[in-house]
């Protein structure tokens, strides 16, 4: 039977949990598919107090054309259906996630709006979290000379966490264990002469500190070989081209692939940088770096007593092996040491548990079907009208590139789920997907599996309310909206360009001085 | 309910990308006067007639795209640091162009679906040469977090 319009509601009032690329690449595709439909609504909520995510607190800051795709987003945030609220951290609650927040992660100044209270006020919701955790290596920890990259990055980035300034005074040796995009964006901004990066989007005091830094040789640790590297050409050919550094020599029989591997195009170029190595040769520079290719760091101790001076870690390294079938690194029982200042770890990361919505702690983040549905778990139902995007449901992996694809992906899911409820509607109403595909609407083979349905939104919630939280944070000037946050862009640009550079980012504090916000604390 | 005009997108269905108007940035570039342009047939993944356009010599394709609401992404905005723009052109047309330059090859590196003939939208600029040229813009790729395709580079 055909429900009524007044029973109905609109047929899409979105939430959005986190304001990164994925979402607003999501948002952006939704909004224009659905671009005549007055009666939507996509509000985007982040526990950070600015949009963009990764684009603001990851992308190093001497790309700024990576950050470009900030133009779209902005010009989706001009839709009139279109709302961000900021400084909004949304927290997992019972039955959807109840794990106790670690305090490291937590952002102080953030108004806590729990999963309960956003569900009775919208018809859907896409989780697009991001995986904001740095993942650990499993024995050497975190310390005041072992930092994760992700706190380097996001000392770098003026990120609301505050990270601690990393110690690069009478540093002089920094051995990063992983070898990806990350590892050479922290290395060429330790390694770059900092009157280069004076004119980038990097923090006054970000800059004092590289000043000061002794940093003369960065050893990047790859538990596997030049194939398996996770770094991509572009970011190796900028650690070739860096002024005033050079390259290790890179033992020839390391580079040479095995005869029956079939190396990819990407492979062969990633071989060839390695074998030209550097612009300026090895010996002449006074700052150098080094890929260690096979070595897996597996204890890290400090020399205590015996004064090492400015080199007291020690990092224990297996040297690896590649088993020919799994391709994992096997060790090959030989060890040596290194001799290092400060050790950056940059192993990847992961969904948060304790600000990650529906987290199944099997899979370490929430569980979508293709298409980004989000299922309770493993044999669940697939919960209605509830969706994922971006690392947050696929991990961290890829570039913005593969970021926009898949979010293009799942607001594509989401409008066609939307047709097919609208046209399953005026026939009967839907137990499963199996009910949907005979409404009539094509779907693709990926959702043939039948699960049944959990609902949790509310298909008939209003247009114009917000949940309590928010409605109460928004007179009391604990939010930052979309035009707030465009303030302070312009505020941050006009900053920079008094001082010649892009920009000069403001903290929490600075902003909420600035856009005249009372703290959300008491 | 909704809206006529949207139920007609809707039965479309599945065979979204490549037909959608994204916000076009008209103005870039100028359109030529009809009949006297280089003309360039934009098709999509699976061969299919999106539009064909014509152009003046020294345009990008991208710049191109966006004057014609052809939904082709320019994330960095032509910089050479996204590869949101790839195109595969045909091999005949492709070898007459200059061959990309390492920063172009570095982001083909991170292109989805990459051929021996793909380009970068952005740095492809319209000659004489290129009249009638199709222009195919890449699958846009369903599920490839699912599929384990995405590239893994942190
Ligand atoms: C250091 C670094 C550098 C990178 N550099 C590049 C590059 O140069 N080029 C490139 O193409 N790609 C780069 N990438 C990859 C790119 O950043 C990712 O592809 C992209 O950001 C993923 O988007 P996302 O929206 O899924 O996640 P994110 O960008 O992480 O966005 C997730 C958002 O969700 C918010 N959030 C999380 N939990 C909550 C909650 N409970 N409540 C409210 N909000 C929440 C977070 O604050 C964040 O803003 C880089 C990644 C990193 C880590
Ligand atoms: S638009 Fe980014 S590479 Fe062409």
């Amino acid at each position: 039977m055909r429900r009524s319009l007044v029973q109905s509601g609109p047929p899409m009032k979105l939430a959005v949990i986190g304001g990164g690329p994925s979402a607003l690449y999501v948002t952006s595709r939704l909004l224009s598919l659905l671009k005549n439909e007055p009666n939507i609504r996509v509000h985007v909520y982040d526990r950070l107090w600015s949009p963009y995510g990764l684009v603001r607190y990851g992308v190093a800051p001497d790309h700024p054309e990576v950050k470009n795709c900030t133009h779209k987003f902005d010009e989706t945030a001009k839709d009139p259906r279109f709302r961000f609220f900021g400084n909004i951290e949304v927290v997992p609650t019972p039955p959807f996630g109840s794990i106790p927040r670690l305090p490291s992660t937590r952002l102080g100044h953030a108004v806590q709006l729990p999963v309960s209270s956003i569900l009775p006020y919208y018809t859907h919701l896409l989780l697009s979290t991001g995986c904001t955790l740095p993942t650990l290596h499993p024995t050497i920890l975190p310390s005041a000379l072992c930092i994760p990259a992700l706190s380097l990055v996001h000392w770098y980035t003026s990120h609301p966490s505050n990270p601690p300034t990393p110690p690069l005074h009478q540093k002089p040796h920094v051995s990063i264990i992983g070898a990806g995009n990350v590892s050479l964006d922290v290395a060429r901004i330790l390694l770059t002469p900092p009157s280069l990066l004076s004119g980038y989007d990097l923090p006054r005091h970000v800059l004092e500190v590289l000043n000061r830094s002794t940093v003369k040789h960065v050893s990047i640790l790859a538990r596997r070989g030049p194939l398996e590297a996770a770094f991509t050409a572009k970011e190796l050919r900028e650690m070739m081209n860096i002024p005033g550094t050079s390259m290790k020599h890179i033992p020839s029989d390391l580079l040479a692939p095995p005869p029956d591997v079939k190396v990819t195009r990407q492979q062969s170029r990633i071989l060839q940088l390695l074998q030209k190595g550097s612009k300026e040769k090895y010996g002449t520079t006074e700052k150098t770096w080094s890929v260690d290719f096979f070595r897996s760091p597996t204890q890290l101790s400090s020399a205590a007593g015996e004064t090492k001076g400015d080199l007291p870690l020690t990092l224990t390294l297996s040297h690896t092996a590649l088993d020919p079938t799994t391709h994992a690194s096997v060790p090959t029982g030989i060890t040596s040491q290194l001799h290092t200042s400060l050790v950056v770890t940059s192993l990847g990361f992961q969904a948060d548990p304790s600000s990650t919505p529906f987290y199944d702690p099997q899979l370490r983040r929430f569980r979508t079907l293709p298409g980004g549905r989000v299922v309770e778990n493993q044999d669940g139902r697939v919960i209605k009208n509830v969706y994922g995007s971006g690392w947050a449901a696929g991990g961290a992996k890829g570039v913005l590139a593969s970021t926009m694809m898949d979010a293009y992906n799942v607001a594509e899911t989401m409008v066609e789920d939307l047709v097919a409820s609208d046209a399953t509607d005026s026939v009967a109403s839907p137990s499963s997907y199996i009910g949907v595909q005979n409404g009539g609407v094509e779907r693709g083979e990926e959702d043939s599996e039948k699960r049944d349905i959990l609902e949790i939104m509310n298909p008939s919630a209003s247009l114009y309310s917000l949940p309590p939280e928010i409605a109460s944070a928004l007179p009391e000037r604990k939010v930052v909206e979309f035009k707030d946050w465009k303030k302070v862009d312009g505020e941050e640009v006009k900053r920079g360009q008094e001082s010649g550079k892009e920009r000069e980012r403001m903290g929490w504090e600075e902003v909420k001085d600035f856009l005249g916000l009372k703290p959300a604390w008491k | 309910m909704l809206s006529t005009c949207f139920l007609s997108f809707a039965s479309r269905n599945s065979q979204l990308t490549g037909s959608l108007t994204l916000v076009s940035r008209h103005g870039e570039i100028q359109r030529p006067k009809p009949g006297t342009g280089v003309k360039l047939h934009f098709k999509d993944s699976k061969g299919n007639d999106i539009k064909t356009v014509e152009v003046n010599e020294g345009d990008d394709i991208l710049s191109i795209a966006h004057e014609h609401d052809i939904d082709l992404e320019g994330a960095c905005e032509g910089s050479v640091a996204c590869s949101t723009c790839h195109v595969i052109l045909p091999p005949e047309y492709y070898d007459l162009l200059p061959e990309p330059e390492d920063d172009e090859n570095d982001m083909l590196d991170m292109a989805f679906g990459l051929t021996d003939t793909s380009r970068l939208g952005c740095q492809v600029k319209i000659t004489k040469e290129l009249d009638n040229m199709a222009v195919t813009l890449p699958a846009a790729t369903r599920n490839m977090f699912v599929d384990g395709e995405g590239t893994s580079s942190h």
